[in-house]
């Protein structure tokens, strides 16, 4: 595939590839150190004849892009940690309702404040679920420049088959990093475009919400002549407010069946230097994600150039976790460290897909980055 | 299909949709023309149920119609009843005494006693 | 025969869940009758409403209809209407919902003063939870998180549109649905952000407790403190002090709306217009 060559940093990457992939609506407010997103978006969006808009709060960021992707616009809002704990009621809501939008949330220090202007990985249980009750969260996170556009693109279109919030997870680190990215060309974005299904027959046969147990929900965009109802109570086929009991049932049933019957639709992890792990003795898995994997990328080379064979797997989708390819790794190789900028938010998934509870840790959580020196340390000394 | 009860049922200058009336009073308070009173029916919301006493006062004000939370009353197009060859009728003092009486008697019809 | 209710009603959901003798029909049926009188065809409008009982509005009438979180309504509705700014985008909220959880929300759609109509249903109370205070309920009176009497001060609806820039700003009761129905007019074929105070009356949960049993005796005291704004300006201060004018408030037809301020972003950013600065305003500031 051709690549064009861009010089960017990860914010603006995701609100470009936001306007490549035919995004029209953008809908935030300011929040470290997220803002590049809709600074970069803002000057972007009216160009093409799209909407960006900074609201009163990131409440009303959030629920202004519901409400463009309802009436049919593919839509974007950028946040940090405090802002997707405002978010969370309302990212509900289109869950509920099944509005496909990209939520990119850049991670700083948490919780509360925290420190806004140096890095974490700490919303990744956030993300498995930033609102109440079942359904199954679609997050991806970039781990490098490049993934900051691309993931982006794919966002948008993990959005609309599968009709639901995406999230994006960057961190301070890669949203603020500057340098050269290789990324498909527009041609290729716009080609690869998959937008939401639509119905195209009389009104009367219409029912958004009338789908296979395991299919999302099609949604006509509003003033198309389908006249229909959004809400976030549990809803029959017309979208209006139910509560009879099996209509219930197979509604959150099928929130989640329609994520986690498709994984292979979703999935998407870099397996960087495994292909020649056999098991053997003295072998290390690593496995990290985001900014991080950098990081760990650059220890495996000092660790191999030493004579340790180590090799790396980084989720790209982190939720719905990719559990059976953990698995298949983790069963093969003894030696597992984890690295993560949080405690143990992603181990502890890690555990659970492995089945095993003697997997090593390397987490930071003072603001700063961990260097490929401090990963190559910690091999050492655990293994 | 049954026709929509918003359909002049007959040639009637205002009619009701029982399935609909919640039996608020509200249309009896307004009408100025002793038209409409309140019937004691025990299977239905506060056991009573609208009743068109007196059509035939009836001024087609459209009141009822306008302030009826409930889409449960209706009142005939002034043009189409005009046309159909029937008129409303003009407001009488004997209308407005029976009005004030409707309104004493807890909105019930006279024929009924006001207590609810 | 009648009015054609049936054509804008889900006559699927009818009877409604509203009390008997509930104010939200007689402003719902106000409303459709608005919409009619309008001529605009059902699939240009967008109907969205909050949480509490006028937030089930939005379930009953046939048109694109969002239900959307508590407070939240004019929210998604600025969404919707940047995205499709030709379309009649109307917002239904209650007292509770537009003025406190929602409140930052309604003070700044009136200050972009965007294309839209706020039809808050202002029944003193928060109904459908059962009689909790709202930011409307008279001192004194009797809610369930206040027994022994509410303390908290309330809000002017409308002073509070006004003083956020709202460009058109007016008051109803249901006990006049004619007039009910000029101002829904009036207020949807203004272009600029309309916010109406529709006062309303729960006689379930306000009056129960507080000697206004039946919707009769609420109607009439919904009547007692509300007056038109001609006859309100006449008075003292004194005499006004426990009334509230009602009918339009506040027109302005010459206020930016935002759609078009932001079409005219649109234009400068495409080369079209040089970019918008601080001589294009009177009132800068």
């Amino acid at each position: 595939m051709a690549t064009r060559e861009v010089i960017s940093t990860g914010n603006e990457l995701a609100a470009i590839a936001a306007v490549d992939a035919g995004c029209k609506f953008f809908g935030g407010y300011p929040l470290t150190p997220s803002s590049e997103v809709m600074h970069e978006i803002s000057d972007l969006l009216p160009k093409v004849g799209g909407v960006a808009i900074q609201m009163e709060d990131e409440i009303a960021g959030i629920c202004c892009v519901i409400g463009a992707a309802m009436a049919g616009d593919r839509a974007l809002t950028a946040t940090s940690g405090p802002g997707m704990s405002l978010k969370a009621e309302n990212l509900g809501l289109a869950q509920m309702a099944e509005v496909p939008l990209v939520c990119v949330n850049v991670m700083r220090g948490g919780p509360s404040t925290g420190l806004p202007t140096r890095v974490s990985q700490g919303d990744i249980k956030q993300a498995s679920n930033p609102s109440h009750g079942d359904y199954r969260s679609i997050t991806l996170c970039a781990g490098s420049l490049a993934e900051c556009y691309t993931e982006t693109v794919r966002a948008f279109n993990l959005a609309d088959r599968f009709m639901q919030p995406v999230i994006v997870l960057l961190d301070e680190t890669i949203g603020h990093m500057h340098g050269k990215a290789d990324l498909p060309t527009v041609e290729d974005v716009k080609t690869g475009i998959v937008p939401r299904k639509t119905f195209d027959g009389p009104a009367e046969e219409y029912f958004p919400y009338e789908c296979g147990p395991t299919e999302a929900a099609t949604l006509n965009p509003m003033f198309t002549g389908y006249r229909y109802h959004f809400t976030g109570l549990h809803h029959d086929k017309n979208g209006f407010p139910t509560e009879e009991i099996e209509t219930c049932r197979k509604l959150i049933q099928r929130l989640e069946d329609k994520v986690m019957a498709h994984q292979d639709e979703i999935e998407s992890n870099e397996e960087f230097m495994l292909d020649d792990m056999t098991g053997e003795e003295g072998e290390v898995l690593i496995i990290a994600y985001g900014s991080v994997s950098l990081a760990a990328k650059e220890s495996i080379r000092h660790l191999r150039a030493q004579g340790i064979k180590a090799g790396l797997f980084r989720p790209i989708t982190i939720w719905p976790s990719p559990a059976d390819r953990i698995k298949h790794f983790t069963d093969k190789i003894k030696n597992v460290l984890v690295v993560e900028l949080n405690i143990r938010q992603y181990t502890e998934e890690i555990e659970r897909a492995s089945g095993r509870l003697d997997l090593e840790g390397l987490y930071k959580v003072n603001g700063r980055a961990i260097s490929p020196h401090e990963i190559v340390s910690k091999v050492k000394e655990v293994f | 299909m049954a026709a929509s009860p918003m359909v002049n049922p007959g040639d009637k200058p205002v009619w009701v949709n029982t399935d609909n009336c919640k039996a608020c009073d509200i249309c009896v308070s307004v009408c100025p023309s002793g038209v409409l009173g309140m019937k004691y029916e025990s299977t239905s919301t506060l056991g009573a149920m609208i009743s068109i006493d007196h059509p035939e006062a009836c001024i087609g004000c459209n009141e009822c119609e306008l302030t009826c939370p409930d889409f449960a009353i209706f009142v005939a197009d002034t043009k189409e009843y005009k046309a159909a060859g029937f008129s409303f009728a003009k407001l009488t003092d004997e209308a407005k005494e029976r009005q004030a009486a409707i309104v004493a008697n807890n909105y019930m019809s006279l024929s009924e006693q006001g207590v609810k | 025969m009648a009015f054609n209710y049936d054509k804008y009603l889900r006559l699927e959901k009818m009877p409604t869940l509203w009390c008997w003798g509930c104010g939200d029909g007689v402003i719902l049926k106000a409303f459709v009758r608005a919409i009619e009188k309008m001529g605009v065809s059902q699939d240009d409008v967008c109907v969205v409403s909050g949480i509490g009982c006028s937030g089930r509005f939005s379930s009953y009438v046939d048109f694109n209809t969002v239900h959307t979180t508590h407070g939240r309504t004019v929210a998604y509705a600025t969404g919707i209407k940047l995205s499709r700014p030709d379309k009649l985008v109307v917002c239904v909220g209650g007292d509770g919902d537009a003025l406190a959880i929602g409140g930052n929300h309604t003070i700044h759609a009136c200050r972009r003063n965007i294309d839209m109509t706020f039809i808050i249903i202002n029944n003193f109370i928060y109904g459908l939870t059962n009689s909790q205070t709202s930011p409307t309920t008279p001192k004194g009176m009797w809610t369930v998180s206040q027994k022994a009497g509410n303390i908290d001060p309330t809000f002017d609806t409308c002073d509070l549109a006004i003083a956020s820039g709202a460009s058109f700003v007016g008051r109803e009761s249901m006990l006049d649905p004619k007039k009910l129905e000029k101002l829904f007019i009036k207020a949807m074929e203004h272009k600029g952000f309309s916010c109406l105070d529709v006062l309303s009356n729960c006689h379930i949960n306000l009056g129960r407790k507080n000697k206004m049993v039946s919707a009769m005796e609420n109607l009439e005291w919904i009547d007692s403190i509300t007056m038109p704004k001609k006859k309100y300006d006449a008075l003292s201060e004194e005499e006004q002090l426990n009334l509230l004018p009602t009918g339009i408030l506040k027109q302005d037809t010459e206020a930016d709306e935002y759609c078009d301020m932001y079409a005219e972003i649109q234009k400068a950013q495409q080369g079209l217009r040089k970019p918008i600065s601080q001589d294009d305003f009177a009132k800068k500031i």
